[in-house]
């Protein structure tokens, strides 16, 4: 399944970063493929004949139920963890194969792995080190992941969402092409959250290719251009954000004093309804002409009413329940 | 190569872990070797002979068996803290040749345990060697000798770090890695030297006892009674080839596992 490029035009702010992708190389083609990719753990089948293909420049939800089988994708995309059988390929290669642009492939998967007693700037010397890159590049990746001043903090006294941070940076060291963030707004405080939200829009307005698991979904849904859902180590799907969205249903919200019984005269014409504190309902299936009618056939008083577009988080919860998920 | 060694000399330079394991095992060195000279000759307990004579005064230049076990240790750390500190994803990512990594791994803890080996035979020479002048006593060693055992203890600290990274790349789990070596070297080679008799001395930590000098003073670990030492170039072989042969183990199933 390849969708790439479908994405720009529609998205105003889209258009002017993925125009900066041609630097990056040939947009038609792939920068990850994943291929009829199988993992089992013993008599647990964690990914199940998955496949997707993620173009140049495109940023990339991808979300899924706890258990279904991201990480165990992203690190088999990252030659951490052996494939039962299929291939997981970056730029048309297995990662160990990379050679000198393996550091153009930046990678956030364990945050919380960093020896608790060396210091944030020596933990990315080795990093450095290790990819065979210049100790400059330690002071910037301090700087774009905002831990200038912590350099010399021992890791150990961290906080999670500091250290989520350190992963970030540790991802940037290569300055690289393509980004793989596994969960990166896990421990992160509200502030860290809106930190992160920039931190991503940033990523993609340098029109690198971002793939990130989250379950983050608003996050997602205001950086991502397109969205992967996998469930059960399958793929459900892989579309736009826009076309997701739109297939999110919308639901109508009413605040009233009788909310309990408004919601057993919607539901018993077939609406699922949701009671949202003491006097709101979230009302999926009739359109809101159909739910005053009902309220004033009722004499159920109504101080608000309105519609409310479908969200990520809906949409998210629509295709895996579809897929047979509760 | 030239990155995964300067990553691995710079984890190893960064932390206290390297310091902490030089500066115990110099002190368990101290402790033995001041216990043994202070009651050398007196005839009590488990008390070596006399400084003046050459057995005493090479029981207590060669107290640095439990330094070459602290070297073990230190490989062991290198390997095992990987996974301990959840640190081997980075590793693996940023260096996915996991053969060389563990051949890095296995250099620099060398270098390392070298360092180890250079501090215990200092402190148990400096030990020695003091408390016979103190006491009036000639040099009851040839010179040859005490460089010979302390060339050992520095061969061997450097040579039982480099299996502890092997020994640790495959068992994995830090704690249970360390009581492992713990107890081959003071069970299981006790037991199987005391049996098998020639065979015994082929026996890495009793190989690297020997070419440290370690006879059966009052220092622990001991070697095996006996064991017919093997001579330094056959034991610096041997226990070369039990570090290469448990690196290239380690090697082989490392890059089969999977690291989550």
């Amino acid at each position: 399944m390849r969708i790439g490029q479908e994405t720009d035009g529609e998205n105003g702010g889209r258009d002017e970063r993925l125009g900066s992708v041609t630097s990056l190389g040939d947009e038609d083609v792939a920068v990850i493929e994943v291929s009829q990719l199988i993992k089992r753990f013993g008599a647990v089948t964690a990914v199940d004949e998955l496949s997707f293909e993620i173009g140049s420049g495109v940023v990339t939800g991808f979300l899924g139920p706890n258990g279904a089988g991201k990480t165990t994708t992203l690190r088999m995309l990252l030659g951490l963890v052996r494939p039962t059988s299929g291939q997981a390929m970056i730029w048309g290669k297995r990662y160990a194969e990379l050679g000198s642009r393996r550091p153009k492939v930046g990678a956030l998967l364990e945050a919380s792995g960093v020896h608790p007693g060396r210091t944030v700037r020596d933990h990315l010397r080795v990093r450095c080190a290790a990819l065979g890159l210049p100790r400059s590049r330690v002071d910037a990746a301090l700087e774009a992941a905002g831990m200038s001043k912590l350099a010399a903090r021992r890791a150990g006294n961290l906080s999670l969402g500091e250290r989520q941070r350190l992963g970030l940076a540790g991802a940037l060291l290569g300055d690289p092409e393509v980004l793989i963030l596994d969960e990166p707004g896990n421990g992160l405080d509200p502030a860290g959250v809106s930190w992160l939200r920039g931190f991503l829009r940033q990523l993609a307005a340098e029109g690198r290719t971002v793939l990130v698991s989250s379950h983050m979904l608003a996050e997602v849904a205001q950086t991502a251009d397109e969205v992967i859902v996998i469930d059960g180590g399958r793929l459900i799907s892989h579309a736009p954000v826009r076309q997701l969205l739109a297939g999110a249903r919308e639901v109508v919200v009413v605040r009233t004093p009788k909310a309990v019984e408004l919601r057993e005269a919607l539901e018993a014409e077939g609406a699922s309804v949701q009671l949202i504190g003491a006097d709101r309902l979230e009302i999926g299936g009739p359109t809101l002409e159909q739910v005053a009618t009902l309220a004033a056939a009722r004499r159920l008083p109504v101080f608000e009413i309105g519609r409310q577009a479908g969200s990520l988080e809906e949409a998210f919860l629509q295709v895996t329940s579809a897929a047979g998920r509760p | 190569m030239r990155n995964a060694l300067r990553a691995e000399f710079l984890k190893t330079r960064t932390t206290r872990t390297t310091a902490a394991l030089i500066g115990l095992a110099a002190a368990l060195t101290a402790l033995i070797a001041t216990i043994e000279a202070a009651t050398a000759g007196s005839g009590s307990g488990m008390a070596i002979p006399s400084l003046a004579t050459a057995a005493g005064l090479r029981d207590a230049l060669t107290s640095t068996g439990f330094a070459l076990l602290v070297a073990a240790v230190l490989g062991i750390t290198s390997a095992c803290g990987e996974f301990r500190l959840k640190t081997a994803t980075d590793t693996y990512l940023d260096q996915p040749d996991r053969s060389r990594v563990l051949a890095a791994k296995a250099i620099v803890a060398a270098a390392a345990g070298l360092v180890i080996g250079l501090a215990a035979t200092a402190t148990a020479t400096g030990i020695a060697l003091g408390f016979a002048a103190a006491k009036g006593y000639p040099l009851a060693l040839p010179a040859g000798s005490i460089v010979r055992f302390a060339a050992g203890a520095v061969v061997g600290s450097a040579l039982l770090a480099a299996a502890g990274v092997g020994a640790g790349a495959l068992i994995r789990h830090q704690v249970a890695a360390i009581i492992t070596v713990f107890t081959w070297a003071f069970v299981i080679e006790l037991i199987i030297g005391g049996t098998a008799g020639t065979a015994g001395a082929f026996l890495p930590y009793t190989a690297a006892a020997t070419m440290a000098g370690v006879a059966s003073g009052g220092g622990m670990p001991q070697v095996p009674r006996g064991v017919d030492p093997l001579p330094f170039a056959a034991a610096t072989g041997v226990l070369f080839g039990v570090a290469v042969l448990l690196s290239a183990v380690a090697a082989l199933t490392t890059a089969r596992r999977d690291i989550s």
